[in-house]
């Protein structure tokens, strides 16, 4: 196992949150607790219907209601929204309007309830165009046409459809094949459900917007809003200080900041666009759906030979992101081709949600695996284990690989292989299982930027662009410059999100936070140690080489009683500042990944249909891990998802109106703790020489295989395979009185 | 929310005159307790009274008194209460279940019994404002042709909701009366008369009349040689109303049953007694088969919509199960 190059000081402890007690002490000031002076409220009018032209917009009697300062729609306020759709241009608000939350107009008002209420008092005619739900449907010649080149999502570049990807032969590895199997696995729309509800604050200073976003990235943020309104970049600020979390659907600028924008322009006065939680469920995006159609080819001894995946996903009415299905990806394949469509339907739009293109697909893949190791009579243990990855897309070797460790600690912690037993076995109504699948997700360094300034104290600020979503960004941020500059954690000041303060940050989605702005911290740190070493020279009469700095103490590496305190050697410095702009990479014939291997154990209670999770372990490997209490937390986090996803969760849409029906927490089911189990994290730690501090990644991996451990678990249990989510209790029902 | 006008009110008098009085003027009013579940209706802008009646600032009105005979349980009870009271919990088990079962701890904090028994119907095309159903005056219910897997199959139509209290079974079960103040004085009748089918006036769900209110509920205590047990199933463990809910209680001499009720939540639009059932176990004793018989009974009838026919078997099956852990 590749070591650490050092002991640290404060890396891989268990480090709290820098700003844990500003946020259980509610303190801390999310985008929704913030208040201007003069502001105005505002709320958004949707469409109820699904495919629509608008033939008239009379506001006439909402613009009358005393304390309505503005109405803005597609004929008032015609501003495209470059990042909410890649197919056809899309604007903040559309004629036609293409599904039941198709956002119609906006009003600014000196309340909340002045606002709604005009909402009402807007009169809307449309002209009904045919619709369509489901996203095969859609691909039907004659299917009403969401998109002006058709429903199968065509864009550009990375938006191309449909998405293929090959390698190997697939029609030998068939044929090498002593059996093939094929099968379809279906899963549902269900949405981020991230506890903060969308807000945004803007407001005009002289040609200067500045937004108060809940946002996943300031930058990106800027860099849309300064294109869509025409603004050079140095007119627009971002800021968002702490986020109350958004799982990929608030990354960059959406129509909701664009629409305070246009507000505020409008009334002359800082605007609040508040979102309701139906807002949220229906106006943004969830993940998407997908029809799964594998084939796999076997050896008698489980060995894949050859995989074929033929996927729909259902994008909704306009495609944000890329639509893909990935859960192939943790294993070896020699031969392998995917085509997958992604379909626009006149449905709630479906985007980026915690780790896009994965749970569904893993769902669908390693549920296939453990129906064809059933078959095949092997041990799903074996099966996975056999079929593990080792090389990325049959060829690239990974820059660190600890998937056979996740599987032999996992297994070995639950005891997969005494517990296991044949599917449906235990006598009596309440039937156990116990099942495994494997997830992961891409890992990769990029594009970073900080600022480091030291003090005449010797205390430092750190200056970074990321928002903190819920992983503890801040506190990762804090802990790596703590590290690098050999200052105590309680000597630093972090400051963040803020895009006239603080530098570029890629954005906080995609796992990159850590593996982009790491090493920028890093190399800032690197660029004010060295001002530091040749500050101390003279008074610790040695060359700056000779000079190291830990726990605030310049000290010489040789004999590190010589020491002496940095705020002495700083005292009439003025600010030292460090600063980094990185850009790591790897070697292109690479690939970097994050592995997992998780096992449930359960209790069925086939006269319910109520599954109660008795135990969970999850094993992962994600280099070395930087502050394992916040690193636990995503792994819980992101299990405690897979399980809405597994047993309650799904947005339904009434199929005559169109209109989604459980747009709300109390009806599409995200779980409570009572759902919970006590989720024994593992972590196989290794140092990765392409991470900071030998760190992959973490925020995205642990949902991934979460669904799938659980549905391999039921099978176990009640001997039935289900193939579409979510798994409720009405379907165990069915399925085991047959 | 639509603005409106509180009240506190300092008395039940004061609560049923004012009402009276909005009646005749023809204002919207309601009353409410906890307003744990009627804010969230008027948020939605399903329901915008001009007025609310808070009931909460009358003194007095959630005790829960043991007498011999009985509980009486005033209206303002809350149901943290009732499930934490050391006698219903001794004496009136599935009560102290049913109420520990409900909803959250946040809302149990919150929620009275009166309000329990007279909330509004879950249904998610009644709670929408998208959708104007036969319930809100509309001309559908939408449920015959949308998603009706958590609905009736049992003395359903032309509206397919579900009752969804989980206290309303389990007080059925016991026998329970429910006190009723109105213009013309107090009347107490059995609560099983309280609700309302849909083929009687798909619009309600229980008989108060526009100025009445509920004030207080009177549960007999249980013969000896009584055991009653309630169960509830649903998809989430808190938070998440009853697909299927069943209340039995079986009085029994030796092994042989003398009296059974059985009453179940979450299959129709009022909690529903399963009579024939109950017929068939006096003078039996309880064993798998019998348990079995009686939920097979219980269900004869039912009429399930296309989504909700798993709820049939459900029930047959918790019926079974409570039965044998009754007797
Ligand atoms: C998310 C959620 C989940 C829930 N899950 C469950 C569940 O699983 N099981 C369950 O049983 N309940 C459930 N409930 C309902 C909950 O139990 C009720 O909200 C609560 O008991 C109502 O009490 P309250 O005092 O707050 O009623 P209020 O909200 O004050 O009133 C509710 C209704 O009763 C009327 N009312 C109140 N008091 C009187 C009175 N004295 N006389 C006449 N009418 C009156 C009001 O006018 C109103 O129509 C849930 C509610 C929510 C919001």
């Amino acid at each position: 196992m590749a070591q650490a190059p050092k002991e640290y000081s404060i890396v891989g402890k268990q480090t709290p949150r820098i700003d844990a007690y500003e946020r259980v002490t509610g303190q801390a000031q999310y985008t929704g607790d913030l208040q201007l002076p003069g502001m105005l409220y505002a709320r958004v009018l949707r469409s109820n219907v699904p495919h629509a032209k608008i033939i008239s917009i009379d506001t006439s009697k909402a613009e009358k209601l005393p304390g309505v300062k503005a109405v803005i729609h597609h004929e008032n306020a015609k501003v495209p929204w470059s990042s909410g759709g890649h197919t056809h241009r899309r604007y903040i608000f559309n004629n036609p309007v293409r599904y039941v939350g198709d956002p119609v107009a906006a009003v600014a008002a000196t309340d909340r309830h002045i606002a709604e209420d005009a909402l009402k008092l807007i009169d809307v005619k449309y002209e009904k165009i045919p619709h369509v739900l489901d996203a095969n449907e859609a691909l039907k010649p004659d299917a009403p046409k969401i998109a002006p080149n058709g429903n199968l999502s065509v864009g550009k570049g990375a938006f191309s459809a449909p998405i293929e990807e090959s390698w190997g032969d697939i029609e030998q590895g068939f044929k090498d094949a002593d059996r093939v199997f094929e099968d379809t696995y279906i899963t549902k729309h269900v949405n981020n459900a991230q506890l903060e509800r969308r807000v945004s604050i803007a407001k005009w200073d002289a040609g200067k917007l500045t937004v108060y976003a809940s946002t996943q990235g300031v930058s990106n943020a800027r860099t849309d809003i300064a294109k869509d309104f025409a603004l050079p970049l140095s007119k627009v600020r971002v800021v968002c200080k702490y986020m109350g979390g958004g799982f990929g659907n608030k990354n960059q600028a959406q129509d909701y900041d664009y629409m305070a924008a246009m507000l505020a322009k409008v009334a002359a006065q800082p605007v609040k666009l508040e979102f309701t939680r139906e807002d949220d469920y229906i106006g943004m995006h969830g993940r998407w759906a997908s029809e799964q159609h594998y084939k796999v080819g076997v050896k008698n001894d489980g060995t894949i030979t050859a995989v074929s995946l033929d996927a729909v996903t259902n994008m909704g009415a306009y495609r944000k992101q890329s639509g893909n299905l990935s859960g192939t990806d943790f294993y070896n394949i020699p031969n392998f081709k995917k085509v997958i469509k992604p379909v626009h339907t006149n449905t709630v739009v479906a985007a980026n949600y915690r780790a896009p293109a994965y749970p569904q697909s893993v769902f669908g893949f390693a549920s296939f695996l453990d129906q064809v190791a059933f078959e095949l009579g092997v041990n799903p243990l074996d099966m996975f284990m056999r079929n593990r990855a080792q090389k990325s897309k049959g060829k690239l070797p990974f820059t660190s690989n600890y998937l056979e460790q996740c599987i032999l600690e996992g297994s070995k912690r639950i005891g997969f292989s005494e517990k296991w037993h044949k599917p449906g076995a235990t006598a009596g109504p309440v039937k156990h299982g116990i099942g495994m699948a494997l997830g992961g997700y891409p890992f990769r360094p990029g594009l970073g930027a900080a600022t480091i300034r030291v003090n005449p104290d010797g205390t430092a600020h750190v200056l970074v662009g990321v928002t903190d979503i819920g992983t503890g960004a801040k506190s990762t941020m804090a802990i790596i410059a703590s590290e690098a500059l050999g200052i105590p954690l309680n000597q630093i000041q972090l400051t963040n999100g803020d895009t006239d303060v603080t530098p570029y940050s890629v954005g906080e989605s995609g796992s990159r936070t850590t593996a982009f702005t790491g090493p920028a911290v890093v190399a800032a740190a690197e660029d004010v140690r060295k001002q530091i070493f040749a500050l101390a020279s003279a008074p610790m009469k040695s060359k700056p080489e000779e000079l190291d700095l830990r726990d605030g103490q310049v000290f010489r590496k040789a004999d590190s009683a010589q020491r002496i305190a940095l705020g002495q050697i700083v005292k009439d410095s003025g600010d030292l500042i460090g600063r980094a702009t990185t850009n790591p990479n790897f070697p292109k014939e690479m690939d970097g990944k994050c592995f997992s291997a998780h096992f449930a154990e359960v209790e069925v209670d086939t006269w319910t249909g109520h599954v109660r999770i008795t135990r969970y372990v999850a094993a992962h490997d994600s280099g070395a891990i930087l502050n394992r209490l916040t690193a636990e937390s995503q792994i819980k986090g992101g299990v405690v998802q897979g399980i809405g996803m597994a047993f309650s969760e799904e947005l339904l849409i009434d199929k005559v109106t169109a209109i989604p029906i459980n747009p709300n927490y109390r009806d599409a089911k995200v779980p409570t703790h009572l759902e919970t189990p006590e989720v024994e994290v593992i972590f196989v730690e290794h140092y990765d020489p392409y991470g900071v501090f030998g760190g992959k990644v973490v925020g995205e991996p642990p949902i991934t295989a979460a669904v799938a451990t659980i549905a391999n678990a039921i099978f176990n249990a009640t001997g039935k395979r289900f193939k579409e989510l979510p798994i409720t209790p009405d379907k165990i029902v069915r399925a085991v009185q047959v | 929310m639509k603005s409106f006008e509180n009240i506190d009110v300092k008395s039940v008098r004061e609560a049923v005159s004012l009402l009276q009085k909005f009646h005749q003027q023809k204002k919207s009013a309601a009353v409410v307790g906890g307003g744990s579940e009627y804010l969230q209706l008027m948020k939605d802008h399903v329901v915008e009274p001009d007025y609310l009646i808070n009931l909460k600032s009358i003194p007095g009105l959630d005790y829960i008194k043991e007498e011999r005979g009985g509980f009486r349980i005033g209206a303002l009870a809350k149901l943290v209460e009732i499930e934490e009271h050391p006698a219903v919990r001794e004496k009136l088990l599935i009560l102290s279940s049913a109420a520990g079962e409900a909803a959250s701890p946040q809302i149990r904090n919150a929620g009275t019994i009166a309000g329990n028994l007279c909330q509004r119907p879950f249904c998610w095309y009644f709670r929408s404002s998208n959708f104007t159903c036969l319930r809100k005056g509309g001309q559908v219910c939408y449920t015959v042709t949308g998603d009706g897997r958590f609905h009736a199959i049992l003395g359903a139509g032309p509206s397919y909701i579900v009752h969804p209290s989980d206290t309303a079974p389990a007080l059925v079960a016991l026998g329970a009366q429910i006190k009723i103040a109105g213009p013309t004085g107090e009347k107490m009748i059995p609560l099983e008369k309280f609700f309302v089918l849909p083929s009687v006036d798909y619009k309600r769900e229980n008989i108060l009349n526009p100025a009445e209110i509920v004030t207080e509920i009177f549960v007999p205590t249980p013969k000896a040689g009584s055991k009653g047990f309630y169960h509830k199933v649903r998809e989430r463990l808190a938070w998440d109303h009853a697909i299927v809910a069943v209340a039995t209680i079986v009085e029994s001499s030796g092994s042989v049953v003398r009296a059974a009720r059985v009453v179940m939540g979450g299959v129709a639009p009022i909690p529903w007694r399963a009579a024939k059932a109950e017929e068939f176990l006096r003078g039996k004793r309880i064993d798998e088969a019998t348990a079995k018989q009686a939920g097979e009974i219980a269900l004869e009838g039912a009429k399930p919509l296309k989504d909700n026919v798993y709820k049939v078997k459900m029930a047959q099956d918790l019926i079974q199960r409570g039965l044998l852990a009754s007797a």
